[in-house]
């Protein structure tokens, strides 16, 4: 091939009237016609459709092409058709070249086709010359380790693990607490359908415990990442929990005796657990931690375990690596706790809580037995306000509407009212209501029914004082219509934003993925790919990609597990040649390309005796930076060499002289 | 509501407090029993209490120290309340006075042991009363019945034992809590400084002998280390604890408290004393049995 001389069919593309509706294709292409090399020359309406494909692909045969130029679109969307277009024509995909006449020509430049015109001639002579460079290239295959890590063990993590051990392959289950579960185990109900949270939640979380597919590796965080699609190596330390998980049966008999009561995290440090404890009943996996920070080692736990030896005051961190072919970040989301807003005097006032306060309050298993009661008095309050968007919906604080506030308010109110009947009056303070999704119009009507006052009020102006006598809040408001609004109440709860996870940054950098303003992570396209990242391999589930409620992160977990299946499924994995290629004559190992490389794709290493820099082509973008550094120019990218760069800048400039 | 922690301190009081939505913790120093000494900073597990020495104003005696306690750090577990042996500290858990170490045998009490013989005591006499010093005495006597009642406030009592050498009849009785050494090196000790004496909670345990250099009265010394922190002299005072007496325990949190209390030696010897106590008990029961078997 490399002697033959170049035989090139240029196909223009009407795309509709995007690009014929201003550039004049037909003179395109007998210009193309004219130019050296071109041995044949069509125009099309539609190139990527099948007609059009086959016209290329007749092309290839009839006239013998050994170079196709389509000139239509972005490469971005349709080079990977055309790729496979001139493949199935039995010419190696990479002696193909895209013009792209319609970003760049009709769609910028609509109201002077002749310019369009000939600003489309330039390009296509462009493409042209380096499409006569162009060099067969092959595919790059990498082989694939079938296992995946899973971070994460909310019911998005857990869905994800589960759907993937279901399929067969072995799955890491990461969690950084002592266990799985997530925000959904803190949960009393669900909406639209008040299931209770954990009965619904427990058995999966069982599930995941007892699959021989997945090994549950809690109180544990994630050190680093390396490699790439289907070859990644995970660093995870695990921290000691001075309890050995062979060893220990759950049976609690250790917490019986421990004198030590520390604020129960999980419980948002509502209630105590002891120094020796699991954080709640349904722990997965049933094992206990002793916190150190709290524990005074009077070693009753030891002497109440006796035989079973499981308490190991001796215990490191542990450092684990393991190898997997993809992983799914789900590490869901955090609340956002307005202490610094005056206006809602939450900290200050004992009656003003969160929703998820209230949700461990009015939860059977929860600090109060399920009771409904007043910090400040212990008592069953008489009125009840909700007060929607707090820190969502704000310019100055959270732009975004957190999603599920709306629902889990109106599940509030209708669980009050009918525990406490007419004993209670619930006011739902809101600006927009939303509730979009299957079943949740239903849902508020029944809270409407079920006797709760929704008033609607701006989003500002909103602010609570304290009776110091009663400790009961005075909400004040404003209407819409700017009338002002004040309740007395003897209870508030804020529906307080929801924000990304504080480490998400780390993790960010240590998985090579992007995160937004916001601190959730960034999709690979928002529309049509919002489960993958931009790495290939990597990809997301449930909040943490942006906030959802929880049939939407479980499916978003299975569709994660689907994806990451398309990896795993396969013995190797094609990656394109498009990868940065190392002249070792030239290089002389000075380290800028190593320096300058996003992806950790290019090292300096010891090859033959010398120091050269070495691709992995599993991690290589194939961005360039490093050929474009490299002072000796001994970097090359495939499909943009040097000599095809130049030749289109030739190209562009004859005109000129 | 979110978790709460506050200080307040008031003339008499010293309250830290945490607050969950429906349960409380509350810790209160009792600044009027509180002498200032190193008890229950030097054992507290999360070192939240600290005692610092108050400054000397010239011409003026030396105070006590102050003791402060770091709302977040404290856990509220009660050692400090079951070594305290001026009965200063109180934790309540929902206002309910507890020590929760001690309530789960992982800390011993104190032993208070005070007896007191009423019928020896004469109707008119208040010798022990007086002497007390930190009174906790109060006597009332019935002359017509010749019946006289002695109230001793046991908790708050350090038992250094004075109205036992007191008592001219011999009627009461008083076991030390704490043993060991009080050494005063009159080379280092300033001549003119009466801060320790003028901190010492016990009376006559720190004096003033004829050549006006203070010496120690070992027989009243409770050893609770006041003297040793007001001390403005490096290595004038030479404080250590031998026993302390306490009821029977079987806990790695107190080893560690007696080795911070007392030295390594000490836990050294009570662990022995414990493996004598329980080979005996085996020898015992072997004993027995072989009697049963034999009989």
């Amino acid at each position: 091939m490399d002697k033959e001389s170049p035989r090139i069919g240029v196909f223009v593309c009407h795309c509709g009237l995007n690009i014929a509706g201003v550039v004049d294709v037909k003179e395109l292409v007998e210009f193309a016609k004219t130019l050296p090399d071109v041995v044949y020359a069509k125009d099309n309406r539609y190139t990527c459709a099948d007609p059009g494909q086959e016209e290329i692909r007749k092309g290839i045969k009839e006239h013998n092409l050994n170079r196709v130029v389509v000139a239509a679109c972005s490469p971005r969307m349709h080079e990977p058709t055309f790729r496979r277009t001139v493949s199935e024509a039995g010419l190696n995909p990479f002696l193909f070249e895209m013009a792209n006449i319609r970003e760049f020509s009709s769609w910028c430049h609509q109201s002077t086709p002749k310019e369009a015109t000939e600003k489309a001639k330039d390009i296509v002579r462009m493409a042209i010359a380096k499409a006569k460079l162009l060099q067969p290239l092959k595919e790059i295959e990498v082989p694939v380790t079938n296992k995946a890590l899973v971070i994460g063990g909310g019911i998005a993590g857990i869905n994800s693990a589960l759907d993937l051990a279901e399929m067969g392959f072995k799955v890491y289950l990461l969690e950084k607490n002592e266990s799985i579960g997530g925000h959904m185990a803190q949960l009393d109900k669900t909406f639209p359908t008040l299931d209770c949270s954990i009965c619904i939640e427990g058995p999966k979380m069982v599930d995941v415990g007892r699959h021989p597919n997945i090994e549950i590796i809690s109180f544990a965080d994630l050190v680093s990442a390396s490699g790439y699609v289907g070859n990644f190596k995970v660093k995870i330390k695990k921290k000691p929990r001075y309890v050995i998980h062979e060893n220990c049966t759950g049976c609690g008999e250790c917490k019986e005796v421990c004198p030590i009561e520390y604020p129960n995290e999980w419980d948002i440090n509502m209630g105590v657990r002891k120094a020796i404890s699991i954080p709640f009943e349904q722990a997965v996996p049933l094992v206990y931690t002793i916190n150190m920070d709290y524990c005074i080692e009077c070693y009753k736990c030891v002497d109440a375990c006796g035989a079973r030896q499981a308490i190991n005051f001796d215990q490191k961190p542990e450092e684990i690596e393991i190898d997997v072919g993809a992983i799914i970040v789900a590490i869901g989301f955090e609340e956002y706790l307005p202490y610094a807003d005056p206006l809602y005097g939450y900290g200050k006032y004992d009656n003003v809580i969160t929703a998820l306060e209230f949700e461990r309050l009015i939860l059977a298993a929860g600090p109060t037995g399920g009771k409904v009661i007043r910090a400040s008095d212990g008592e069953k309050p008489h009125s009840v306000v909700f007060i929607q968007c707090v820190g969502s919906r704000d310019v100055n604080k959270y732009e975004y509407c957190s999603g599920f506030c709306c629902m889990y308010t109106l599940k509030h109110s209708v669980m009050l009212k009918e525990k406490y009947k007419d004993n209670i009056q619930v006011y739902v303070i809101y600006t927009d209501l939303r509730s979009d999704f299957k079943g949740y119009e239903e849902f508020y009507n029944r809270a409407k029914k079920g006797g709760a006052h929704f008033v609607r009020t701006k989003l500002e102006n909103r602010s609570i004082v304290e009776d110091a006598k009663t400790k009961n809040l005075i909400v004040h408001a404003e209407t819409m219509g700017g009338k002002p609004v004040e309740i007395e109440a003897e209870m508030v709860v804020l529906a307080n934003a929801a924000v990304a996870v504080q480490n998400a940054t780390e993790l960010a950098e240590i998985l090579n993925i992007s995160i937004d303003a916001n601190g959730f992570f960034v999709e690979c396209q928002p529309k049509i790919r919002p489960t993958e990242t931009d790495t290939p391999g990597i990809f997301l589930a449930g909040a943490c990609q942006g906030l959802k409620d929880i049939p939407y992160s479980v499916s978003q977990g299975s569709g994660a597990a689907a994806l990451a299946a398309t990896v795993l499924s396969k013995p190797t994995w094609i990656i394109a040649p498009l990868v940065a290629k190392v002249n070792e004559d030239i290089c002389s190992g000075c380290g800028v390309c190593e320096s300058v490389c996003g992806y950790d794709a290019v090292k300096i290493e010891q090859i033959n005796g010398k120091e050269l820099a070495k691709v992995t082509e599993g991690l290589c973008r194939g961005c360039g930076i490093c050929s474009a550094a490299c002072p000796a120019g001994a970097i090359t990218m495939p499909l943009y060499t040097k000599e095809q760069v130049i030749a289109q800048l030739r190209a562009v400039l004859e005109k000129v002289k | 509501m979110p978790m709460k922690t506050q200080k307040i301190t008031t003339d008499n009081q010293l309250i830290i407090e945490r607050r969950h939505h429906a349960k409380t913790y509350k810790l209160t120093i009792d600044q009027a029993s509180c002498v200032g000494c190193e008890l229950c900073s030097l054992i507290c597990p999360r070192e939240a209490i600290k005692v610092t020495k108050k400054p000397k104003i010239e011409g003026e005696k030396a105070e006590r120290p102050t003791i402060d306690v770091d709302e977040a750090k404290c856990h509220y577990c009660g050692m400090c309340v079951a070594i305290c042996p001026y009965g200063a500290v109180h934790v309540a858990v929902d206002g309910e006075n507890i020590s929760l170490v001690v309530e789960k045998e992982s800390f011993p009490k104190l032993i208070r042991e005070i007896s007191v013989d009423t019928t020896k005591c004469p109707t008119d006499c208040k010798e022990c009363e007086e002497v007390c010093p930190l009174n906790l005495i109060k006597i009332e006597s019935n002359s017509i019945k010749a019946q006289v009642t002695v109230e001793i406030l046991k908790e708050r009592c350090p038992c250094c034992g004075l109205c036992d050498v007191k008592c001219p009849e011999g009627a009461i009785q008083v076991r030390r809590i704490f043993t060991g050494k009080l050494r005063i090196d009159q080379e280092k000790c300033p001549s003119e400084c009466r801060d320790c004496l003028d901190a010492c909670p016990i009376t006559g345990a720190l004096f003033l002998d004829e050549k006006d250099k203070i010496r120690v009265n070992e027989l009243f010394c409770t050893y609770c280390g006041v003297c040793k922190i007001v001390c403005p002299e490096e290595g004038a005072l030479e404080l250590s604890r031998s026993t302390i007496r306490h009821t029977p325990i079987r806990s790695g949190a107190w080893n560690k408290a007696l080795e911070k209390l007392a030295s390594t030696l000490e836990v050294t010897k009570e662990l022995r004393g414990k493996g004598k106590k329980r080979a005996m008990e085996a020898v015992k029961k072997r004993l027995e049995t072989r009697r049963k078997q034999i009989g």
